[in-house]
């Protein structure tokens, strides 16, 4: 055996570019963030008005539509705001979100009535997954639960704002210079696209595993109260919105063939919709569960088309270390 | 007079212990196990400025390798459940020797040699028991195997010698496995995880454990502080979205304790720590390549310092503070302010880089 030569061993690593981070920026990012800026103001002024749930739930719906169109961007200023965790606090096996909600509530700590008193408590009870409980769960205190909606719902606007004018103002700028002298958040082209496209790969994991697999559970022991959003019966538009907007970044920043995608999304999208079971509670049920474990199996099979076509395309594979464990 | 018996077996063992030394070969100060792009695999130097001192083939996907203290030899072992391990002379690539476990017995990856660098010891699973046990051979005397120990628990992957020591740190990761289902863990609901100190002679020291609710967070790396602690890096087998630090530090005196880490930060991680280094006589770094990020650790003040690079995973001391690799290609300095990238490869290199000549 001889040692192979280094030369065979350091190969040059351009990247094909076959990513269009302005199409990214202009067609999919800038404009969710707006959409979800815009709907929690409206959010805000429905709370501040009548803070009465049924007055409230339009606006929470559309609010939580619009960040379910976005979550899925993990880099930016969500992540160095560590803004996600405030704005929808889940999967939360501890239940670290009805333990903040009943801290703050017995102690009537009046946080909820300054803001920057509010952006100081607990993550879990700043966000769509207190507000939630808020509006659906009886409550003991009204005029308290009145005064922490508002509160919430004046958190998320300012958040959403905030994440939205930092990617307008900076943040967008920086994503499509990448690989430009200077540019020390994505030092290469590559590492923006890998960005992008680990965004999408990690969405999809987290699809298939927690948004899906967390209420699935298994055969013998099926966990319906793990649903996301199940109060408010969200959980399988959650999936559907999750889906269609993966199938808007894919389609707005890879450029590669994407037949073979969008087939696979729009497999999953199709069942999705015909699912008829809004809080996951079919779980239980052997009939509606198989339409549930069917709707995985088309998210698996979207994650394999992804990391093939459009992964391997771009240059990027998934993490050597990442899958091994051990 | 000897015999001319021993004569020509003493004469074998000076030929194994008289090989080129580590700055025959390069001065590589660093080795990872890789994968190229064609998907051969190969074991690297990486010399301190990035650069590739020498590759070697390898059999088959490797893990972890063990540095001979002073010989250019480096035993790599392959990936769990593999069967073999391969000494190789780093200077000419040759295999000078292929170990192979025992029938009823794989490895688990890790090695670690005596301080003498007369003896080898390797993770094992007793495959029909699921026993841990620690394979003992004579690296003087063409790897011969010479003992076999317990390992005090069930799973044991990285074994470490503390420095200037003879004593062996075992992370026994309490999972049980068995070939037959691959990689699948057949005992998450009762497993015992622990950390045992024990002398070359298997006799135990310490039984360090984490407190019984903890008892799914698996330790599967470790690394030796100077002064005799043991940095530990953990895998968290229950609900990700509840998973405890999977850091910690195991002191003598007070047994096994974890670091501070924040439900933010790990959320992120998957419960998955990868590799662990000491780094000086207070920092720990510990990767979790899931969450592409590395922590600089100061175990006394708690102080903690985010670096973040997709798929890290190996980690080791080195003269500046540390290296870490990627399974991207990336090789980078760990310095008091961040990463510092000095190389790129086409390479995915594996889970751990080991130091050169770095143990005493």
């Amino acid at each position: 055996m001889r040692c192979l030569t280094l030369a065979c061993v350091i190969c040059a690593i351009g990247m094909p570019a076959s990513a269009d981070l302005e199409a990214l920026r202009d067609d999919h990012i800038l404009p969710r963030y707006a959409a979800f800026a815009e709907a929690t103001d409206h959010l805000r002024a429905a709370a501040t008005g009548d803070c009465m749930p049924g007055s409230v739930l339009p606006a929470y719906h559309d609010a939580y539509d619009t960040w379910v169109r976005i979550d899925h961007v993990r880099f930016g200023p969500v992540e160095t705001q560590d803004a996600a965790l405030s704005i929808a606090f889940w999967p939360d096996p501890k239940d670290r979100v009805g333990k903040a909600m009943a801290r703050l509530t017995s102690a009537r700590d009046e946080a909820v009535t300054d803001a920057a008193a509010f952006s100081q408590v607990s993550v879990a009870a700043q966000g769509f997954t207190a507000l939630e409980r808020l509006l659906t769960e009886p409550q003991p205190d009204p005029d308290y639960a009145c005064s922490f909606t508002r509160a919430i719902a004046r958190h998320l606007a300012q958040t959403a704002s905030d994440v939205s004018k930092e990617w307008r103002d900076e943040y967008g700028a920086v994503l499509v210079s990448a690989g430009a002298a200077g540019n020390t958040v994505f030092p290469g082209a590559e590492d923006a696209e890998r960005a992008a496209y680990t965004s999408i790969s990690t969405a999809l994991e987290f699809l298939h595993d927690q948004r899906l697999g967390r209420p699935l559970g298994t055969f013998d022991r099926p966990r319906p109260n793990r649903a996301e959003a199940r109060r408010s019966e969200r959980s399988a538009r959650h999936v559907l919105l999750n889906l269609s907007s993966l199938k808007a970044m894919t389609n707005a920043f890879a450029d590669v063939p994407l037949e073979r995608i969008n087939k696979a999304f729009d497999a999953a999208i199709e069942r999705a919709e015909v699912l008829d079971d809004p809080a996951f509670a079919g779980v239980s049920d052997p009939a509606k569960r198989l339409k549930i474990e069917v709707l995985q199996r088309a998210v698996r099979d979207l994650q394999v088309v992804m990391a093939e076509d459009v992964g391997r395309a771009l240059g990027i594979s998934a993490g050597f270390n990442s899958l091994d464990g051990d | 007079m000897p015999s001319r018996r021993k004569v020509i077996s003493g004469a074998l063992a000076a030929a194994t212990l008289s090989g080129p030394l580590w700055a025959d070969v390069g001065n590589p100060t660093h080795l990872s196990a890789a994968r190229t792009p064609e998907g051969a695999y190969i074991l690297c130097g990486l010399r301190a400025d990035g650069s590739l001192a020498f590759s070697v083939p390898l059999p088959d996907r490797g893990h972890a390798a063990a540095a001979h203290p002073s010989l250019s030899q480096a035993v790599a072992f392959a990936r769990r459940p593999g069967v073999f391990a391969v000494v190789l002379d780093c200077a000419t690539g040759i295999s000078q020797h292929r170990i192979q476990a025992p029938a009823g017995r794989h490895f688990y990856g890790h090695g670690a040699f005596s301080r003498d660098g007369k003896t080898l010891f390797t993770t094992e699973n007793d495959i029909d028991t699921g026993a841990g046990r620690i394979g003992v051979w004579d690296a003087a005397d063409g790897y011969r195997r010479i003992a076999d120990l317990s390992s005090n628990g069930i799973g044991p992957h990285e074994i470490i010698r503390l420095p200037n020591s003879d004593i062996l740190a075992i992370a026994n990761g309490g999972i049980r496995t068995h070939p037959a289902s691959g990689r699948d863990k057949l005992n998450v609901d009762t497993m015992q995880p622990n950390l045992t100190l024990m002398d070359a002679e298997g006799r135990v020291r310490d039984t360090a454990v984490l407190p019984a609710e903890l008892h799914q967070n698996s330790l599967r790396h470790i690394a030796a502080f100077p002064d005799g602690r043991v940095a530990c890096a953990f895998q968290w087998q229950g609900d990700p979205f509840a998973a405890p630090s999977i850091a910690g530090v195991y002191a003598p005196e007070d047994g096994l304790q974890l670091a501070p880490m924040s439900d933010q930060t790990l959320r992120g991680l998957d419960g998955y720590a990868g590799s662990v280094a000491v780094l000086g006589t207070e920092h720990m770094a510990v990767t979790f390549p899931r969450g592409g990020l590395m922590q600089r650790i100061n175990v006394k003040t708690d102080e903690t310092l985010d670096l973040w690079r997709g798929d890290v995973c190996g980690v080791a001391p080195a003269r500046w503070g540390g290296l870490a690799t990627d399974g991207l290609g990336g090789v980078q300095r760990v310095e008091a302010h961040g990463f510092t990238k000095v190389a790129q490869y086409n390479l995915a290199f594996d889970n751990h880089l080991v130091a050169v000549g770095a143990s005493s």
